[in-house]
């Protein structure tokens, strides 16, 4: 990034990718060739994306830093900035800040046994850290995704799934409903969880989905014998400067967009304010 | 040798003119053309009148975070074949003007100390508040004026607290006699008066060592942070408390230390501006999200939260440091005259009452 | 005479309290000004006051927090609340406007003499030394360490009370202490400030509001401090689809809010100055409301908060008409 953590960089959307009815995924690349080049970041660090007019939001980069073509941002409608992104084409011109935040401590994740729990748009920052672990599968030992979304037409990345499964990962997908034609499994995220009931045992569990689900996964994973700090999660709020500077971000001492998005939970519970 | 002049009363107006011809000079002065009417700092023009005699109404904070300020510009400019190409451009931070506030109050400056440290001492650095920050230096009054709304004792300040003031001015019976503190403020009085005569620079001296030794204010700030969490759960201790709020912004507009501010961008046709802006922590929208979810949903969250970014958040953050210069403001300005002092005071108070 | 109504309120409210929910009134928080309570505790009805520093209207607390639960339950006991003339309008108005019911409320009406505004006291003493003010026959007998000041209670009234009509509550259960006699019975002597302004040409009323309203720092006190101002969180100032308001701090935006403020109030207004008299800016926002109440009252006939089965112009609209 330059000197001024404001000024955001020209980037241009390669593709966009309609997820579902609410959601799309767009692939961008930056306008400055070395810019692109050079740029890193850590798999669940995020982005300040801009449209110029109406403002920024923040996104994860989720696609992994091992991939390096374009970075992939998925995008949920929902309010003026989102609804904004949703009319990009390829071809237009975005800003983009980036990389924020700190990431998953995918290092200190070696060896172990990783256990993915996404719901909807939640599996959206999942995705980075699972493809990164994919492209250095011998770090790593079981990695079991369960994903549920309310009914298959809500589910995203549907295409990449037989990579997944073809990258060594115990893919367990899940819908709230019956549905005609869908063969995985039926139930909600935690009852399924339940039901696969990975064991505790060398294993991280990282978390992300609506809050209902990660109230009731939370339950469940402690029920399976999972401690906090085994339990990684990403948390989202309002965010303006994204530097941890502008202030409206925080929970209690911490700031979402600076020292998170990505805290395990006993960080949260030592935290306290308002979630 | 110190370098101090006496400005007497009657020259005061033509001494600040001529400073006004080193330096961009503001000083506090009236808002309006009422004696007790609100107070702030203004840049001085010939004939205005100084308000030394109170505090002012409003914090000098616009003068390194101005209220709306341009981060950059952006253009879109249509391309021959008729799509929407985009071309932004920055508005860099201005290069900023050197700057004298002459009239601050310790308060007034003290309230830097937490500026400074999140705008230019954090992981990110703000280069616009930076750039404005290294070019500005003040002249700060020993103040006698303390009423019983202040508490910069209990904050780390006082009366006569001189931390990061570049000069020092105590007023006299007749005049002022200002005193260079910092080599680079020197110049500044060169020329401008003459050197106070003995008996004024005792005054001065003991005018100096009485405010020193003033306490104001007996706000118990000593480990908020521990109480404040206690409390944090305590929906009928924060009731008991700001029930009373409108949730309106006075408390954090007139506050120096509050900082919070948004950013938008404001478009007229293919051509805007991102625009950063102050806002409040007291309002709905602050932490609305566009899901519609509002992790402060009603002022007793959000009255918590300032209470708490004061006095455990930014300790617990920064080492110690108070988010509070003690001022008074916001007790002094708020509609319904919520004072800041019981509710951090009664924090360790009966902590466990439920 | 004032230690005898509040002796009256604290009677008063100590035989109602068992059959409220709450009760809203003032305390005595510095010696020159009051800030709100709410009662649920017997012990804590001494601290209930009254008299010229009652400077709040509370009018407002009933449709906002801590009150806010219009429509209210069924089984829901009525809250207590003091209101002076001014106030009791509002309620009315709230009435009219069905955010609250009449059986929702019991009020203790107090006669006002009116309200000090301490800033003018300021203008004669320093109010950081002020260790005690009281009024007596119409004089604010202000100690502070070295001196009395003696200062007659017209000079520190509150603008909105020098043109006063309606000092005592409109509607009330309970009248605390006696009724006062108005300043003013009619338009002439009640809209003195509006007259005096319009009377000036258009090039200085420009010129007046673009600088009284320069000052304004958008911290919206008025707005929030207002009792019929109950759109709050959705306020069109701050609503991001459709952002009506930039967040430029030039006059025209202050000048749009300010205006769209008044003119959501006309015909509802009740002239309590609380917007007023919370500006930290001391910006006088009332007269823009009082400009508006004169030509609702020459045009229509009608001023607001004063009879709770009226319905205000403004209002009379039917939803199903097909022209509007």
């Amino acid at each position: 990034m330059n000197n001024n953590p404001y000024l955001p960089e020209l980037a241009t959307v390669q593709e966009v990718i309609t997820e579902t009815g609410n959601i799309r995924t767009l692939r961008l690349t930056l306008d400055n060739k070395e810019s692109m080049e050079k740029f890193t970041f850590r798999p669940g660090q995020v982005g300040q994306l801009s449209v110029f007019g109406t403002g920024e939001s923040t996104f994860v980069i989720n696609s992994p830093p091992t991939r390096r073509d374009y970075l992939q941002f998925s995008v949920m409608k929902a309010g003026e900035v989102t609804s904004r992104i949703h009319q990009l084409n390829a071809g237009d011109q975005v800003g983009l800040r980036a990389p924020l935040g700190n990431g998953f401590g995918f290092e200190e994740m070696k060896g172990h046994d990783i256990l993915f729990v996404g719901g909807g748009i939640g599996m959206a920052p999942l995705r980075t850290l699972l493809l990164y672990m994919i492209d250095n599968r011998a770090d790593y030992g079981d990695i079991t995704v369960i994903y549920g979304a309310r009914s298959p037409k809500d589910m995203c990345y549907t295409y990449e799934f037989e990579e997944w499964r073809a990258g060594g990962v115990n893919l367990v997908l899940t819908v709230d409903a019956e549905f005609p034609g869908w063969k995985e499994r039926v139930g909600f995220v935690p009852t399924v969880l339940n039901e696969e009931a990975p064991s505790p045992n060398n294993r991280i569990a990282v978390v992300c989905g609506p809050p209902i689900m990660i109230k009731f996964v939370l339950f469940n994973l402690k029920e399976l014998g999972y401690e906090d700090p085994q339990i990684i999660t990403t948390l989202e709020k309002r965010m303006k400067c994204g530097i941890g500077i502008c202030g409206r971000c925080n929970a209690g001492s911490k700031y979402v967009c600076l020292d998170g998005p990505v805290f395990s939970y006993d960080q949260i519970r030592a935290m306290g304010g308002e979630l | 040798m110190a370098v101090k002049i006496f400005i007497a009363a009657d020259r005061l107006d033509s001494v600040l003119e001529k400073l006004s011809t080193k330096i961009d000079l503001w000083i506090p002065a009236l808002l309006k053309d009422d004696k007790s009417g609100p107070t702030g700092f203004v840049q001085y023009t010939p004939g205005i009148t100084p308000a030394f005699d109170r505090q002012t109404t409003m914090p000098l904070k616009k003068l390194l975070l101005p209220q709306e300020e341009t981060l950059l510009r952006f253009k879109y400019q249509k391309d021959p074949e008729g799509s929407l190409k985009t071309t932004i451009a920055l508005d860099d931070p201005k290069e900023a003007r050197p700057t004298l506030v002459f009239g601050a109050r310790s308060c007034d400056v003290r309230a830097l100390v937490t500026l400074d440290r999140v705008f230019a001492n954090g992981p990110y650095v703000d280069p616009y508040y930076v750039q404005r920050r290294k070019n500005t230096l003040f002249a700060t009054l020993v103040c006698g004026q303390t009423d019983s709304k202040c508490f910069c004792s209990s904050v780390g300040g006082g009366p006569a607290d001189m931390e990061g003031s570049h000069l020092r001015i105590v007023r006299l019976e007749d005049g002022y006699l200002v005193e260079a503190l910092s080599k680079d403020a020197q110049p500044l009085l060169a020329d401008l008066a003459e050197a106070p005569d003995k008996s004024r620079d005792q005054l001065a001296a003991k005018l100096v060592k009485e405010a020193s030794k003033r306490q104001v204010g007996d706000l118990d700030t000593k480990d908020c942070a521990p109480a404040f969490r206690n409390r944090f759960q305590q929906n009928d201790y924060w009731a008991s408390m700001v029930s009373q709020c409108l949730s309106c912004g006075v408390c954090t507009y007139v506050c120096p230390t509050c900082y919070c501010f948004s950013i938008t961008d404001e478009t007229r046709n293919l051509e805007g501006e991102r625009l950063r802006s102050w806002d409040s922590c007291m309002f709905y929208h602050y932490t609305l999200e566009a899901s519609g979810h509002n992790p402060r949903p009603t002022k007793l969250e959000r009255y918590r939260n300032r209470v708490g970014h004061k006095f455990s958040y930014i300790p617990e953050r920064y080492e110690g440091l108070l988010g509070c210069c003690g001022c008074g403001r916001c007790i002094r300005s708020c509609p319904v005259n919520i004072d800041i002092r019981q509710v951090v005071g009664n924090l360790k108070e009966n902590s466990n009452e439920q | 005479m004032l230690e005898t109504d509040r002796n009256q309120l604290h009677k008063c409210v100590e035989e109602a309290l068992p059959e409220l929910d709450m009760m809203i009134g003032w305390t005595r928080c510095d010696p020159l000004q009051t800030t709100p309570v709410f009662i649920r505790d017997a012990k804590s009805i001494s601290s209930l006051t009254l008299g010229p520093f009652c400077s709040q209207n509370l009018a407002g607390y009933l449709v906002k927090p801590p009150a806010l639960d219009a429509p209210p339950k069924p089984d829901a006991k009525p809250i207590g609340i003091c209101v002076k003339g001014c106030d009791s309008r509002s309620l009315v108005a709230l009435i009219q406007e069905k955010f609250i019911t009449r059986q929702r409320v019991r009020i203790f009406g107090i006669p006002c003499g009116g309200t000090v505004d301490w800033r003018k006291v300021a203008r004669h003493v320093e109010l950081g030394s002020v260790k005690s003010a009281d009024v007596q026959d119409r004089v604010l007998v202000i100690e502070d360490s070295t001196t009395t000041h003696r200062i007659a209670l017209e000079e520190v009234l509150s603008r909105k009370c020098l043109g006063c009509r309606h000092p005592n509550p409109v509607i009330s259960d309970v009248l605390i202490g006696a009724e006062v006699s108005p300043r003013s019975t009619g338009m002439e002597t009640s809209y003195r400030d509006v007259d005096e302004l319009d009377a000036k040409p258009l090039e200085e009323r420009l010129a007046f509001w673009q600088s009284e309203l320069d000052r304004c720092i958008r911290c919206y006190a008025c707005r929030n401090a207002c009792p019929l101002c109950v759109c709050q969180d959705r306020c069109i100032v701050e609503t991001r689809e459709p952002r009506w308001l930039t967040q430029h701090v030039g006059v025209p935006e202050k000048f749009l809010f300010h205006f769209i403020h008044a003119m959501h109030l006309a015909g509802r207004c009740t002239g309590c100055g609380e917007c007023e008299r919370v500006c930290p800016m001391d910006i006088p926002v009332t007269l823009i409301k009082e400009k508006l109440n004169k030509i609702m009252e020459e045009m229509l006939g009608y001023s607001a908060g004063l009879d709770p089965e009226a319905v205000p112009p403004l209002l009379t609209f039917n939803p199903g008409e097909t022209e509007i």
